[in-house]
């Protein structure tokens, strides 16, 4: 034990991606001052949730937290992979925080992963799991990942406070490595899609919605499809709540997603502001109708070939890659993306060559990936 | 975040990597330990809170604990019903010119 040399890392910044590239890297890490000046100091709920999500899919890993939880020594160990694991995601973040990294470790273990999770399927903080359905699955096709076994059942929806949602993801191994991608043409949009989610309301929520989202796209493109997905009973979780998750698809096959949430804000949440209301309005349905469909066509004017939200991803994929070159483009740099790409260099030492390109206002990135390899399998 | 947009066109490699090579993980901690060193002693005893915030209105560096989201919010919404603004993205749709689209 006293041989292993930690990576040194303060804060609670960017903890899930740290977790993450020191997993897919083998690099033993050791976070400090994890909000030690903060009124309530140490680690959250979803993040030592995340911390025992880790260990369930890998094996030989140890996890150390001191008493306050500012301090977090991580070993990683092999991933595993396996069926038919149920993890508790817990109610302080919904899946998409979890489903993220998730996906990348599943593709890097010894045996294909199927994993039920539950806790919040909806929420305004992180990508819903609409969106992770229509739109990050298939960004790992780019990549070269078999679709075969990549899937994402909901199988009841739970929107905040309480959750009470279901899903089953499945995640094939990659046989060996991802391959690089060459991917910078946007093409153009030739059609929307949409899926509605609504739980514990009136289903006619749903319809005023689409009404209002269609409004929007009628002057750009007649090919609008937006489905309607209401649950009731216990498939409906405990909350109320509802929302829209919007797909733009491109002449290329790219996809640009943005999702609306609308729930009850959460009990502590509210204590701040209880002073003039008792219960606090939600959002109409036309408004989040309108909302939904003017951040896609924000997403669409910006260009790139992902969204603003997946561009994390899509770097990381791109530093995974066997020592080839990846190119991609991108709209304006988010302050997220900007984190991962830090991180990549931090912790994979891959640096990429980043030009804007003045014509169009958009970002190209280059870089040349640092050849992992799927070793859990070479073990086996 | 309006920064991070402004800065877009100057140099991106090093908006991102910093201007050296380990500039993004020294800068905190340089800045802390001046700021720390210029402190005289009634700055001693300060409340947690309060030297935190006197820490980042000084110092231009991300703030250590952010919301770690992926999704991106701060979109300001556009009233898409304003001609010029259709206008401005009509040829990224299949209904619209495709020469033009082509030249991107």
């Amino acid at each position: 034990m006293g041989k292993t040399s930690y990576v040194r890392l303060k804060g609670s910044r960017q903890f899930r991606q740290r977790l993450l590239l020191a997993t897919l890297s083998s690099t033993p890490i050791l976070v400090e001052d994890i909000r030690s000046d903060d009124t309530s100091p140490g680690l959250r709920p979803h993040e030592v949730s995340l911390l025992r999500l880790i260990e369930k899919v890998s094996d030989d890993c140890t996890v150390e937290i001191n008493e306050t939880g500012t301090k977090l020594r991580y070993k990683p160990g092999v991933l595993m992979g396996g069926k038919y694991l149920v993890h508790d995601c817990g109610l302080s973040r919904s899946m998409g925080y979890f489903l993220e990294p998730l996906i990348l470790i599943g593709l890097f273990g010894k045996k294909p992963l199927s994993i039920r999770l539950k806790g919040i399927t909806n929420d305004s903080k992180d990508p819903s799991v609409d969106t992770f359905r229509t739109t990050t699955l298939h960004m790992l096709k780019r990549f070269g990942v078999p679709l075969e076994g990549l899937e994402l059942k909901i199988e009841s929806r739970g929107a905040p406070p309480l959750g009470g949602g279901e899903v089953v993801l499945g995640v094939p191994t990659v046989p060996n490595s991802l391959t690089a991608s060459h991917w910078v043409d946007e093409g153009m949009v030739k059609s929307i899609r949409g899926v509605t989610f609504s739980t514990r309301v009136s289903p006619q929520i749903a319809n005023r919605m689409i009404y209002a989202a269609r409004g929007v796209f009628n002057r750009f493109i007649p090919d609008v499809h937006i489905f309607t997905d209401h649950r009731s009973g216990p498939a409906g979780g405990r909350s109320p709540g509802y929302g829209l998750s919007l797909v733009a698809e491109t002449t290329s096959g790219c996809l640009i997603s943005t999702d609306v949430a609308i729930s009850y804000p959460k009990a502590d949440e509210t204590d701040a502001m209880e002073d003039s209301e008792e219960k606090p309005e939600m959002l109409p349905p036309e408004d989040v109708g309108v909302q939904a469909a003017s951040m896609l066509l924000g997403e669409i004017e910006q260009g790139g070939v992902v969204d603003s939200t997946h561009q994390g991803l899509l770097f990381l994929l791109c530093a995974l890659c066997p020592p080839d070159v990846s190119k991609v483009r991108v709209g304006k740099l988010t302050p997220y993306g900007i984190e991962t790409l830090r991180n990549i260099r931090d912790f994979l030492g891959v640096k990429f060559v980043i030009k804007p390109d003045p014509t169009t206002n958009t970002v190209i990135l280059k870089c040349v990936g640092c050849g992992l390899k799927n070793l859990s399998r070479k073990v086996a | 975040l309006a920064k991070t947009v402004s800065r877009q066109n100057g140099n991106l490699m090093q908006l991102v990597y910093g201007r050296n090579v380990t500039a993004s993980t020294t800068t905190s901690q340089e800045a802390h330990d001046s700021s720390e060193s210029d402190d005289s002693d009634e700055d001693f005893f300060m409340p947690k809170g309060e030297r935190t915030k006197k820490l980042s209105d000084n110092l231009d560096v991300d703030i250590v604990d952010t919301e770690d989201s992926s999704k991106f919010n701060n979109i300001q919404l556009k009233d898409w019903s304003d001609e010029d603004l259709v206008k401005s993205i009509r040829d990224r749709f299949v209904t619209g010119d495709w020469s033009k689209a082509a030249q991107r």
